[in-house]
């Protein structure tokens, strides 16, 4: 149900009343009244809409959700009032939020543009007066707030067809850029606006993308992963402390155990006595965030978790989420004083530091220092897997959790190694390596966090059953943690099959001749 | 997607004129509507613009043989999709007839657009046979214009319990007087004894002038008489149809 549509760029400096007049003399159009329209764009931190080719625009109350290309609406609702941050549970039901619930999950979706826009409609008729092409002249201009001057943005004509009149729609297209030298505009008018805000087109990706050549001394190499990494603990922070939504903290984590995994794997590349003062930090760093994260993700699986409970259980672990909601409310500030810290600040500013002298500095205690980056990561990565093979042999029906959980640590060590040097080596070698360990650590994952949530749960026991309505709340939650145990056994119980794809022989040969 | 048919036994009450004002107001509103042109005449087509042709014929689309999708004319409202009459609709009874379970073919032609509109009318001939049953398999709604008269009332009566003994799931049904004149006292005992009660909504639509007119300017009153008697009577019709057509406890989305 969607008309074809494009969008072109108008000479700078065409008024909007000089393209109508240029565009009358080549077609029959009529002219409507110009009116000015106020939109906001919104998106996910990073850009899930942009990236899935969807627009998101809220004005005058509604809210639809637009292909970026032909601006055809997919869904609609109503925008509600004043709303500075959506998430897609909390819109009412419907086939806008069906749309968008699967793309944005948990993240929330904020304004990352605002564009004021006199637009004058032209129509193309037919010979009875019926409307077989729109045409729209926009001179749109990008409100940056906080007192900033708004800043004009190139002007487009909007071409955009009527259903059933496809040849109308061709020709009239045909015409604007021959006869009138019109071009396609290279994107949507809001990317424009993100980039005049000073904004990151398409959001900002917490992916690591780190472009490495095999002969790159090895020290100028951890510089460039560990800067992305700065970058992403950088870019997610202020979201943390703002608590737009649970990815932040997320990604900020993750980006603070890749930086302490380059660190230790590293090593050889670092000045020994600064980097383990920064290894301290980093390992606070995570220590400060780790409550809040857990508490996160109990919430954010509390639904699933409670699904399905007897008649009346779901309404019995009531008091427990508002319990975890009031834990999580305190270890969340508790952390954001830590992260505002001045100790927090020295400990990034100077880390950067570090790593802007780094390659000219003295490379005593630094034997990894020139070589070059393939000839360490390859090492690294051997060494790591082979020791994840052994730790993993070892591991029998009654091994204590523990080795398990070793084992995932170190699962985690070879993941971000991969990662890091993953430009080094053929993707038909890396892809199929961390499938196989994606999905060992998978099942490693799955069984450390359910004995975390059920500890979890267990240690709010007291609390809950001094609560009102503890009572059936504490019953609900042994059932609980009884389905936590039981999922945690059949993690368990999947684990020797995993592991074997990750150690077979042809891994292992695979290993061997790439990396060794 | 919420079906709604303009539906009388009975012709020239109003069906045409409430499926296209009512139409373009939803879409006005912000809703993603199709309207759909089932009378062989082909009025709401015309007055749309648009002209009244089925690529490769009505029998063939209510057989199942043509996309749907490729048949929709774009309106002069960017939100409001038309599926065009086609004389063939004349023969919409024997085209049904050949089919297999008939009284579910409407439904099964509208089922693959069910995700790309909010709202679709269709705009049914007068009479009752197959393509009537049809209508009534597909509707979730039967919106049902009345004049304010003894026999026009007993042919409503009769349609409500044709529906409630003979229609498997039926849809509701939803009346309202349509051209009514003030200055008529049956007219005015008739409203004041059944408008909002009994299934009867409580907006009336006045006969008027511009209703008329619709056809010499091939346009809605919503673009050239919003502010007449009858253009605000089919605003306020549509705010109260919308109302009582949502699903109990919902929030309109428009």
């Amino acid at each position: 149900m969607t008309p074809p549509a494009t969008q072109l760029l108008l000479p700078g400096g065409l008024a909007a009343a000089a393209a109508a007049d240029a565009l009358a003399g080549t077609l029959p159009i009529v002219t409507q009244s110009a009116h000015t329209m106020q939109r906001t764009f919104w998106d996910t931190f990073d850009g899930r809409l942009h990236d899935a080719g969807l627009v998101l625009v809220g004005s005058g109350g509604r809210l639809a959700l637009t292909d970026a290309t032909s601006s055809a609406e997919h869904a609609a609702g109503k925008l509600p009032g004043g709303a500075v941050r959506l998430f897609a549970a909390e819109l009412p039901a419907g086939p806008l939020r069906d749309r968008l619930a699967p793309l944005v999950e948990m993240r929330a979706l904020t304004p990352v543009a605002r564009v004021r826009s006199r637009m004058l409609p032209l129509n193309v008729l037919d010979d009875i007066g019926k409307i077989v092409v729109r045409l729209r002249v926009e001179e749109p201009v990008a409100l940056l707030g906080d007192g900033a001057r708004p800043l004009a943005l190139a002007a487009r004509l909007h071409v955009t067809g009527v259903l059933g009149y496809d040849r109308e729609f061709e020709r009239v297209r045909a015409q604007l850029r021959s006869e009138l030298g019109l071009v396609p505009a290279p994107r949507p008018v809001q990317d424009d606006a993100v980039e005049a805000g000073g904004g990151n087109v398409g959001g900002t990706s917490s992916k690591l993308r780190v472009q490495l050549r095999p002969e790159e001394r090895a020290d100028a190499a951890a510089v460039a992963i560990a800067r992305r990494l700065l970058a992403v603990v950088e870019a997610n922070l202020p979201g943390t402390l703002d608590d737009v939504d649970s990815e932040f903290l997320h990604d900020l984590r993750v980006a603070v155990r890749r930086s302490r995994a380059l660190q230790r794997e590293l090593a050889g590349v670092f000045p020994p006595e600064p980097l383990r003062v920064f290894r301290d930090g980093f390992r606070e760093l995570q220590a400060i965030t780790g409550p809040t994260r857990d508490l996160d993700v109990q919430l954010l699986e509390f639904g699933e978790l409670t699904a399905g409970l007897l008649d009346g259980g779901a309404g019995d672990v009531a008091p427990l989420g508002r319990l975890l909601s009031d834990h999580l409310r305190a270890e969340r500030a508790t952390m954001v004083r830590a992260l505002r810290s001045a100790r927090t600040r020295a400990l990034l500013e100077n880390w950067s530091d570090v790593l802007d002298g780094l390659v000219e500095s003295d490379e005593g205690g630094r034997p990894d220092a020139a070589r070059p980056v393939a000839a360490v990561a390859g090492e690294r990565i051997a060494t790591v897997y082979r020791r994840m093979v052994r730790m993993g042999r070892k591991i029998e029906d009654d091994t204590p959790a523990e080795a398990l959980h070793d084992l995932r640590k170190k699962g985690k060590e070879l993941r971000y190694l991969l990662e890091f040097f993953a430009s080094l080596y053929p993707a038909a070698v890396v892809k199929p390596m961390v499938a196989s360990l994606k999905s060992l650590q998978d099942v490693l994952g799955r069984f450390q966090d359910r004995e975390v949530q059920a500890d979890l749960l267990r240690s709010l026991g007291d609390e809950v059953a001094a609560l009102e309505g503890g009572a059936p709340a504490l019953m609900a939650m042994g059932v609980l943690v009884q389905r936590l145990a039981a999922d945690q056994a059949r993690a368990r119980s999947e684990f020797a099959e995993r592991f074997a794809a990750f150690a077979a022989k042809e891994q292992r040969t695979v290993v061997k001749q790439t990396f060794a | 997607m919420t079906v709604v048919a303009a539906y009388n036994i009975k012709g020239g009450v109003g069906k045409t004129s409430a499926s296209v004002n009512l139409a373009w107001l939803a879409a006005e509103g912000g809703a993603r509507v199709l309207l759909w042109d089932l009378d062989p005449q082909g009025a709401a087509t015309y007055l749309l613009r648009i002209k009244p042709k089925v690529k490769g014929g009505g029998r063939r689309l209510v057989r199942g043989k043509s996309d749907p999708v490729a048949l929709l004319k774009g309106t002069d409202h960017e939100r409001l999709d038309l599926l065009p009459a086609d004389f063939s609709y004349r023969n919409m009874d024997l085209a049904l007839d050949a089919t297999k379970r008939p009284t579910r073919r409407l439904a099964r032609v509208l089922a693959p657009l069910a995700g790309a509109y909010d709202y679709v009318f269709l705009d049914c001939p007068p009479a009752i046979s197959l393509a009537s049953e049809s209508v009534f398999g597909a509707a979730d709604v039967l919106l049902v214009p009345l004049i304010p008269s003894p026999l026009s009332l007993r042919t409503f009566d009769q349609l409500r319990r044709f529906v409630a003994d003979e229609v498997s799931e039926p849809p509701r049904i939803l009346a309202f007087f349509a051209m009514t004149d003030v200055r008529r006292r049956l007219h005015q005992e008739v409203i004041a004894e059944l408008s909002g009660r009994d299934g009867v909504l409580r907006t009336a639509i006045p006969s008027a002038s511009d209703v008329e007119r619709m056809g010499v300017h091939r346009r809605v009153l919503a673009e050239f008489a919003p502010n007449g008697p009858a253009g605000r009577a089919y605003a306020q019709l549509w705010d109260e149809l919308r109302e009582r057509i949502a699903p109990p406890g919902s929030v309109s989305p428009f």
